[in-house]
């Protein structure tokens, strides 16, 4: 999908001036700052950073594991944070599923496959009979490459790829219209890597999904991303279209984060220079905030940045249209 | 490679596991040489042997493992051969040191960074307290730790993750090793500390010379740290040769499959090229070649034998029977054949990371 | 190049379901659980013993009717002090009676009492650990109940109580299990609050499971080990409590025989005869350390990481 057709399309989720606290004893620590975004229905939202930078703090607020201090966060319209009615929190759970980082530690140990992909569907009693249930879950099982058979199985018999299939196979059978994937391959092998990501792009396609994915680094959303939001420490640095922020990259730590990238060619990777990401080069001051500088690329900055930055990216530009 | 000098030589080496009460064969029949001075990596994913091979040289092997073949040559022992505790210390952390993924499973969180880098000058070197406080601190920034004067008595727990590391290589490093095994010391951190302590391990190898063994399963990392690439699949390498060779010629289907589902290489819209399919069960007794039923080149012959290592050149061996004279002729798929030009591309500009 | 060598270098591509297969047979938790409990020897040995130590506490004194209020031989010197012999296996006691048979009714209630007592603590301490360790009002509350009674010596609490309601069997229970639920919930609720957060608990959250329904079906199986090591802690240490309380004379009532009243009866024995004492005190500590070593043995065997690869 091009950034045009995403631009006019319906916003689905919306996090505005969120904040998360979390106290442990007396002590305070803010893991998310400020946090502004839409995800529009049909893209695929990438959320980057590194650990402790808040990524997964913000997505397990939209799902509604951990509360929020400040702000507010709308899915179609409707506030979901906060305290709900019983009808709205069950509304947010069909329609918003997660997909976890570790597929070991994300599932059951001591329940079937059968249960842990038919648990929602308890949960909410969304099957008229036995019968409907089993066909259901043999859907969601044939859907992500696994077996009838493996029902009866418990999860430690099964290899990461095949427990993260499990995983999927329960977020799906809810029929979400937005799932959350919060690092989804990042605990698989490389060889079974692959395998997820199609999976996940093929339901996209079938079921018109929404995705959040959350990646510790930039490989795999250029390949899997429409839009990419690159927080640090609790705050979103840059916003923009996966084409045009791999292509005007402006924030300094966007730049570190890219040049981290292992690349699989010697040659390039043996040539390759690295400057770590210092923060403290960065104005902060009351006017920083995230600023457009193209339609649809935000970068957070300074009033006393704007013009460095503006200058940045016409040079950018004059060197991409040399090229 | 038979000129050169090798400091440690593997042959034949098979280790068994008792898993309740199954046995699974980690290391099926490996042979290989390690040349002196080099970074040799050794690339697979979870559960080829990767780290079990790595672990028999320095005896640390959980109980339920052991060696039941092959030898394992270093300064004219065989390890393989090694029981006793007190010769392995010997060997163990003072001339084989290994850097594991966590570093605080080597630190000991209630003594100072300082202190545990001394300890180590004073057992393995013989200085004097004075002398040892003086070498620690100089290794210290030797490992990239600004003002270590300072730093000296501080716990780990005051240290961030990739601080924590560089004390770790610190130590390894204190009694000067031959071999610095680096068992994915980099998957627990962040990509940007990565970067550095990547670089960090690459110059202290160049400075001190000792010889690196480093693990993992990043082909990225790989890129960039090593001299001589060694792929591990089912407890067994499959391929190994120079780093350009296996990047730009390899020979092994498992190999390009690896390379060509690197989602760095994927067009946006298209399916990722993916391997079918799992890595077989290292309970079963294997029959033919492990990767045959994942293999979209796979021969009937690799069902029912296993495959020899057939030469490329002097220094590239891949064991595949595509590279028997009486195979069909296979080229690699576009993805492994295109690889250096599409990653020109996308490097491009000034050579970072970027658009298509 | 030879027809055979044509044939085998030809292409062949595997089923792709092929590689989904497990080839392992079913798991199943509790045969894994007691296959491993069966591999322990030393587990299987002392299992009969208390089996054997059980079915007779249970059937020996229906066979034999003692009471100890029935001393039809009190009168009859050449009764008393008789050694243990083929006819009186234990010998007999001071009035006469059988020892063989005082023993086994006298273990009857001690384990009874260590039984219900256990019961009791468990069910309540895992009740209420569940709820302490999820709800953060609770434990509030709890934290300081647990601060107040693991400061008072439970024994001490347990002579006061039996002191004011009286003895007999119900009242030793009650006294017994009035406090110790509260470290057995305590230590449930730390479990609870290590596993409560853990990835798969975070995963039912998102699927719309309650809280009950996690605590039920997620967390309670994975605490079965935890369980069963406190019941094999509690059953032995309840049956010294008894020997205890008796022993210092506040346990039961003349009425109801039991180890710890025979070892207080007859410790001023130890010189003249000291079979009456040293028998139930080897029989007290025969079942506590027999179930201790059971229910241990069960409580690795029910952690389910010993069984997953």
């Amino acid at each position: 999908m091009s950034t045009n057709d995403v631009k006019e399309k319906e916003v689905l989720v919306s996090v505005k001036h969120v904040d998360v606290t979390f106290t442990n004893g007396r002590k305070k620590f803010r893991a998310v700052t400020d946090a502004n975004f839409e995800i529009y229905r049909g893209e695929t939202f990438a959320l980057v950073g590194e650990s402790g930078s808040g990524k997964t703090t913000i997505a397990r607020a939209i799902i509604r594991l951990n509360d929020i201090s400040a702000g507010e966060i709308k899915f179609q319209g409707k506030k979901i944070n906060g305290k709900l009615s019983k009808e709205d929190k069950q509304w947010v759970v069909r329609n918003i599923q997660m997909i976890f980082q570790d597929p070991a530690a994300s599932l059951n140990e001591r329940a079937t496959i059968d249960y842990c992909v038919s648990e929602g569907l308890y949960n909410f009693n969304l099957f008229e009979n036995e019968e409907d249930r089993v066909r259901k879950v043999d859907w969601a099982l044939e859907q992500v490459g696994l077996l009838p058979e493996h029902k009866s199985r418990y999860p430690h018999e099964f290899s990461g790829g095949q427990r993260q299939r499990v995983g999927i196979a329960r977020a799906l059978i809810m029929e979400p219209s937005f799932i959350i994937a919060d690092e989804p391959i990042s605990a698989l092998d490389v060889s079974i890597r692959a395998q997820v990501l199609n999976l996940m792009n093929k339901f996209k396609k079938e079921n018109d999904l929404t995705y959040m994915f959350i990646a510790h680094d930039l490989s795999v959303v250029r390949y899997f991303a429409d839009r990419i939001a690159v927080i640090h420490l609790g705050r979103i640095v840059e916003i923009a279209p996966s084409v045009e922020l791999f292509r005007y990259p402006l924030h300094p730590y966007t730049n570190s984060l890219l040049q981290a990238v292992p690349m699989p060619d010697p040659e390039i990777e043996k040539a390759k220079t690295f400057n770590a990401y210092d923060a403290s080069q960065e104005v902060m001051d009351e006017t920083s905030r995230l600023r457009e500088v193209r339609p649809g690329h935000l970068v957070f900055m300074a009033d006393s940045e704007v013009e460095k930055y503006k200058q940045k990216l016409e040079d950018m530009e004059k060197l991409h249209h040399a090229e | 490679m038979s000129e050169k000098n090798i400091i440690l030589s593997v042959k034949d080496l098979v280790v068994k596991f008792k898993v309740r009460d199954r046995v699974l064969t980690a290391i099926r029949n490996i042979s290989m040489d390690f040349e002196e001075g080099k970074v040799v990596a050794i690339v697979g994913e979870s559960g080829s042997g990767k780290s079990v091979f790595t672990k028999t040289f320095t005896g640390m092997l959980d109980l339920n493992g052991e060696i039941t073949n092959g030898s394992i040559m270093f300064e004219g022992q065989d390890l393989a051969k090694m029981t006793k505790d007190s010769d392995w210390e010997k060997i163990r952390g003072k001339k084989i040191a290994t850097v594991f993924q966590d570093p605080m499973t080597s630190l000991n969180p209630v003594k100072t960074i300082g202190d545990q880098i001394a300890e180590v000058i004073i057992k393995h070197q013989g200085k004097s307290k004075a002398e040892a406080k003086e070498m620690a601190i100089e290794l210290m920034g030797k490992v990239g730790i600004v003002n270590p004067e300072l730093r000296f008595d501080e716990y780990p727990f005051m240290y961030s993750g990739g601080m924590r590391q560089r004390m770790v290589i610190a130590i390894a490093l204190a009694c000067r090793p031959r071999i610095l095994i680096c068992d994915e010391p980099t998957t627990a951190l962040d990509v940007t500390i990565q970067a550095q302590i990547i670089r960090l391990i690459k110059d202290l190898s160049m400075e001190y010379g000792f010889t690196t063994i480093y693990i993992t399963h990043d082909l990225g990392v790989v890129a960039n740290v090593a001299d001589v690439v060694a792929v591990m699949y089912a407890g067994q390498i499959i391929e190994y040769g120079q780093v350009n060779e296996i990047f730009y010629d390899s020979r092994h289907p498992y190999t390009w499959g690896l390379l060509s589902s690197l989602p760095q290489l994927g067009e946006k819209g298209e399916e990722l090229f993916a391997i079918r399919g799992t890595p077989p069960s290292l309970f079963e007794e294997i029959k033919g070649d492990a990767f045959a039923p994942r293999n979209n080149y796979a021969l009937k012959i690799d069902y029912e034998q296993e495959p020899p290592f057939f030469k490329v050149t002097d220094t590239h061996y891949a064991k595949t029977w595509l590279l028997d004279p009486r195979a069909p002729k296979v080229d690699p798929p576009a993805a492994v054949r295109e690889l250096h030009d599409r990653m020109l591309v996308l490097t491009a500009k000034g050579g970072i990371y970027g658009e298509h | 190049m030879t027809e055979m060598d044509k044939e085998l270098f030809t292409f062949q591509r595997a089923d792709d379901s092929e590689s989904e297969h497990i080839a392992a047979p079913i798991y199943s938790y509790w045969r894994s659980v007691f296959r491993k409990f069966f591999s322990s020897k030393i587990a299987i040995v002392m299992m009969i013993l208390a089996g054997i130590v059980i079915l007779l506490s249970i059937f020996q004194p229906m066979i034999s009717g003692y009471d100890p209020m029935k001393t039809p031989y009190i009168n009859t010197p050449s009764m008393k002090y008789i050694r243990p012999n083929l006819t009186y296996w234990f010998g007999t006691d001071d009035k006469g009676n059988s020892l063989f048979d005082a023993v086994w009714a006298g273990t009857r209630n001690s384990l009874f009492i260590s039984f219900m007592a256990t019961t009791i603590t468990t069910v309540v301490g895992v009740a209420v650990g569940m709820w302490w360790g999820f709800s953060k009002r609770v434990d509030v509350v709890m934290i300081e109940v647990y601060n107040v009674i693991s400061n008072i010596p439970a024994t001490l609490v347990a002579m006061i109580l039996v002191y004011a309601i009286g003895s007999g069997i119900w009242q030793l229970i009650f006294a017994l299990s009035i406090t110790s639920w509260v470290g057995t919930a305590y230590f449930i609720r730390v479990q609870v609050m290590i596993i409560r957060d853990r990835e798969y608990n975070l995963a039912s959250r998102c699927l719309g499971t309650s809280t009950f329904k996690i605590i039920t079906h997620n967390i309670l199986p994975y605490l079965i080990s935890v369980i069963m090591t406190a019941v094999s802690r509690d059953i032995p240490s309840f049956i010294s409590y008894e020997v205890f309380l008796s022993f210092v004379g506040v346990g039961l009532s003349e009425k109801d025989p039991s180890l710890g009243r025979m070892i207080q009866q007859y410790s001023p024995y130890l010189v003249s005869t000291p079979y009456l004492f040293w028998i139930p005190v080897v029989v007290s500590a025969f079942i506590s350390v027999s179930l201790y070593i059971v229910g241990q043995t069960l409580a690795d065997a029910s952690d389910p990481r010993t069984h997953m690869i």
